[in-house]
């Protein structure tokens, strides 16, 4: 009786399971399996007469990407730089929050951080036009002497953008991290005759990897993808992946090709962030905590 | 430190400054300040294409972030009593969602979307006659962008509810068994209320998140528009100071939010912290 | 501008107005008594249930939405406010940098637009893709068939069907800011040189296949809808030279022109002749080997869903009165003789709207093949991606 009881319950807890999980297992089906599977068919079509898709077996769309390698290279070259550059500036301020702040102001400081968020991300890129174009930074720069400085539609302006758009997303697990560290350590290391600098680097810094690694990964998975900051503070010079990707579909409507740079860029995404990873939970000192969020 | 902390400060409010400014301007050109006036907040509210975007992406962003909570705090839970491939194939599904850039999801999900309409819908004209001669028809609207953005959000959601199940503390609930308790009311007994401050922060994450979408409206959305979707058509007619009303609109509308729901909550259950803390406290 | 009342003001005098109205210095209503326009407002207003009760649609429901896409700096504001206050239709505008753009919307489906403003090249695509509904005149009773230049209207009918209405035509050459730049500057050939030299980082290309390629063909003294794979790999590697050297590839150049950060842009007429209005100093150039002339229409998507507010729309932009509001303000020549009457002397007489004969005659329409071709489709990808 006692066994029947059990298999009752196990088949009980199984259907739960298995209800629980329902709905999400329907959303990644309909919503994220059926898209990819559908791009990867379409990225070996042919393009229509009048734009679309024709079912064809072509390696074409795949053989045709490298004429848009400066999309790539761009990509490649500013999304990493930006999230190194958004850590740099991130990093310290975290560490003030967490560490130097007094106590009193500290919830105050980080809601300060989060705020810009509840602007519009398109307002406030937009106020960086403002900024950088000829009417604003430049002309100020040339009241003090220096002339004709161009800064809109520039790489700059964009990585300007991008690290004025993730910072706060780079503060928060960093800040997060370093709050959990146990301020006796420090004292300890400082006690033994440790270098602030030697302190940091050796206790400190390792510390907060966990934090580090979370950020980073989600401004660096965001800035492969983007689109706006590019759009609006490149002027159609300084171009990404994702705004290549919106013009094969809105301009050229070729979606078989369209199809094709979607998939690579996923296949990129998938290998640059899984060896990040690794090597990250390696830093960690083999610590599994770190994971994507 | 003290004055790096100001500079950076000073770098993240001098754009938000700048578009509260000019958001009274009294002239027709956004960035030349013509002097003071509140005529285009006049202008910008008694809009109604501003107010339906505004009202549909707050309908978008409400049902999107219920509806991927409660999902994916579902999925964290059944997820916990799952191994082997099971657990390793929805663990790389919600791995791949997070990292699957929004463009790409906008613009699969377009062409997968049309597509199987276009092959349902000559299957639905049979039904016509069901329908007074017009058969129902699908097409991309409000579902289909509710659907598309809590695609993203359920797995941050199951993401942020699992490493608080993780840390939770395991003899409430055995203690709970052992007075033989229900299942179901320990869950809302014992494990809910433990959970609560990650759902919320949860909650709050997905529906900024969705709120402030671009570039998945901007494919999804079909006939609709969103809030930000208007915002990206003002700013390539001309921007006018609208575009900055509604900034600022938007900016103070969820700052009152905010600090009641802070409010309420510190009334409600004194010393709680806040939950965007919570949130990541576990990562 | 018609003024019956009895102290009329000069034309020069109500384009003075209209700059001072525009920089913000006096008040809409303050313009609007000065200049007759509240007068003509009112009209249009007070006359709006009569105008609406003659037509076909007088029982019909126009509802209170109307999604209207249309280009960029395109309309009066105005005229928006006063369908509006007639109609109780409230009016959405959606602004777009291309055709091509246009195009992937509506045949991605579900645009929700009800009025669209297509380029003449586009109409037979189009109507063989379905897209567009042939439109029923008798649903516009203000449009005159007899007043509107069939060089023009003849282009937005596709196989003896009416597809469109008109609204205005122009041509497609560049704009200086004379303040930097040389102003004796008269070729396409002088742009692109220019624009790599001594105006390296000052020059704007359009964000639009048809302008951007066409005009780089024009450098070599091809055709502007060539899709000859030799000659527009001459046009290519023309672009992809001088890309770096521009300040922006876009199709809203005028903020761009206006901040002093660009000196040199492809331009539209109407953008020539607002930019001139607020900064003398702008010149307009159409290119001595040729170039673009276009007309664009007002058309119907196929499936809008507001089509009674849409018709209401048509007509209400075909009166006169409004179409002659509208050509004040875009600065875009009219085709409609009963609109172009009321338009003010200096702007009836504006070179930049009705150039000489000579360099019009070097201008070609553009052509429906260059909207569908593949190779400049993808030609145009790869320079904004080079």
């Amino acid at each position: 009786m006692d066994t029947s009881v059990k298999t009752k319950a196990e088949r009980r807890r199984k259907w739960t399971t298995a209800m629980l999980l329902a709905p999400a297992t329907l959303w990644y089906a309909v919503l994220l399996l059926l898209p990819l599977v559908t791009i990867v068919i379409f990225s070996f079509g042919e393009r229509g007469p009048a734009g679309g898709y024709i079912p064809a077996f072509t390696f074409d769309n795949y053989l045709n990407l490298p004429t848009r390698s400066k999309a790539f290279f761009n990509t490649m070259t500013l999304a990493p730089l930006g999230t190194l550059a958004c850590l740099l500036i991130a990093y310290p301020l975290a560490y003030y929050l967490a560490i130097v702040a007094n106590k009193k102001y500290k919830t105050l400081l980080l809601v300060l951080v989060i705020v810009p968020f509840w602007t519009s991300l398109l307002v406030r890129t937009y106020a960086w036009i403002f900024i950088l174009g000829g009417q604003g930074l430049p002309k100020l720069l040339a009241f003090i002497g220096f002339e004709g400085v161009r800064m809109i539609n520039t790489p700059g302006a964009v990585l300007i953008g991008i690290i004025y758009i993730y910072l706060p997303l780079m503060v928060f697990p960093i800040y997060v991290s370093l709050e959990k560290l146990d301020t006796r350590l420090l004292e300890a290391s400082s006690d033994l005759g440790a270098s602030p600098l030697r302190t940091f680097f050796q206790v400190t810094l390792p510390l907060s990897i966990p934090g580090l690694a979370t950020g980073s990964m989600m401004v660096f998975i965001l800035l492969m993808g983007e689109f706006i900051i590019p759009q609006m503070l490149g002027g159609g010079k300084v171009y990404f992946i994702g705004n290549a990707l919106v013009d094969v579909f809105l301009q050229s409507r070729n979606w078989p090709f369209g199809a094709a740079f979607a998939v690579s860029l996923v296949l990129i995404m998938l290998v640059t962030i899984t060896v990040y990873m690794r090597y990250m939970s390696k830093l960690a000192g083999g610590r599994d905590d770190v994971s994507v969020m | 430190m003290k004055i790096y902390a100001i500079f950076v400060y000073a770098f993240l409010y001098l754009p938000i400054a700048l578009v509260i400014f000019f958001s009274f301007n009294a002239g027709n050109y956004a960035l030349d300040f013509q002097g003071f006036s509140t005529r285009w907040y006049a202008k910008a509210l008694t809009n109604p294409f501003i107010m339906d975007a505004l009202w549909f992406s707050v309908k978008v962003a409400a049902l999107s972030a219920v509806m991927s909570t409660v999902f994916g705090t579902m999925a964290a839970l059944a997820l916990q009593r799952l191994s082997g491939w099971k657990r390793t194939f929805y663990d790389a599904l919600i791995y791949v969602s997070i990292m699957v850039p929004g463009i790409v999801i906008a613009i699969a999900t377009l062409i997968a979307l049309v597509t199987v309409f276009k092959f349902l819908n000559p299957f639905l004209e049979v039904l016509a006659p069901l329908f007074d001669g017009q058969a129902p028809k699908l097409s991309l609207g409000f579902v289909s962008l509710v659907a598309a953005h809590s695609l993203f959000t359920m797995s941050l959601v199951v993401v942020i509810v699992r490493a608080r199940l993780s840390g939770m503390d395991r003899t409430l609930i055995e203690a709970s068994e052992d007075l033989y308790a229900s299942p179901f009311r320990t869950f809302v007994q014992v494990t809910l209320p433990q959970l609560m401050p990650g759902i919320l922060a949860a909650f709050l994450l997905s529906f900024t998140f969705s709120f402030d979408d671009f570039i998945i409206s901007f494919f999804v959305a079909g006939p609709n528009t969103t809030l930000p979707v208007y915002i990206f058509s003002s700013i390539r007619r001309g921007i006018t100071p609208e575009v900055n009303v509604i900034g600022t609109v938007v900016l103070v509308g969820s700052l009152i939010l905010l600090f009641s729901a802070q409010f309420l909550s510190t009334m409600g259950k004194g010393k709680k912290r806040s939950a965007s803390k919570d949130d990541s406290d576990d990562s | 501008m018609t003024n019956k009342d009895n102290k009329s003001i000069t034309e020069t005098e109500f384009m003075n107005e209209l700059y001072r109205y525009k920089k913000g210095s006096v008040s809409r209503r303050h313009f609007m008594q000065v200049t007759g326009l509240s007068t003509a407002m009112a009209v249009v207003a007070g006359s709006a249930p009569a105008m609406f009760a003659g037509s076909a649609f007088a029982a019909e429901d126009l509802g209170n939405r109307l999604n209207f896409a249309t280009w960029p700096n395109y309309m009066d504001e105005n005229n928006i406010a006063a369908f509006t206050e007639a109609t109780g239709v409230h009016v959405n505008v959606s602004v777009f940098g291309s055709n091509e753009e246009m195009l992937a919307k509506l045949q991605a489906g579900g645009t929700g637009w009800d009025v669209f403003v297509p380029t003449n090249y586009t109409i037979s695509t189009y109507a063989d893709l379905g897209l567009i509904q042939e439109i029923d005149l008798s649903r516009i009773p203000n449009f005159s068939k007899e007043h509107n230049d069939p060089v023009f209207t003849e282009q937005g009918i596709y196989n003896g069907k009416v597809y469109t209405v008109p609204k205005d035509w122009g041509t497609t050459g560049y704009v200086i800011n004379t303040a930097h730049t040389r102003s004796d500057m008269t070729s396409w050939k002088e742009f692109w040189d220019s624009a790599m030299n001594e105006y390296s980082s000052r020059a704007i290309v359009h964000d639009y296949q048809l302008t951007a390629i066409g005009n780089a063909l024009k450098y070599f003294g091809y055709s502007f809808n060539s899709v000859d794979p030799a000659e527009l790999a001459d046009a290519e590697k023309l672009m992809i030279e001088v890309k770096p050297h521009l300040f922006a590839v876009t199709s809203d150049y005028q903020p761009g022109m206006r901040s002093g950060d660009a000196w040199l842009s492809m331009c539209w007429t109407g953008d020539a002749v607002q930019l001139q209005r607020d900064i003398p100093t702008m010149a307009y150039v159409l290119g001595k080997e040729g170039g673009e002339i276009w007309s664009d229409f007002y058309a119907i998507p196929t499936g809008a869903p507001n089509l009674a507010a849409a018709y209401a729309f048509l007509n209400f932009m075909q009166d006169p009165e409004v179409n002659a509001r509208e050509g004040i303000a875009h600065g875009y020549p009219l085709i409609d003789s009963r609109a172009i009457d009321l338009l003010p002397e200096d702007l009836k007489n504006n070179p930049i709207l009705y150039p000489a004969a000579e360099l019009l005659s070097a201008l070609e329409f553009g052509a429906a093949v260059s909207l569908t071709n593949p190779d400049r489709a993808e030609l145009m990808a790869r320079f904004k991606a080079a």
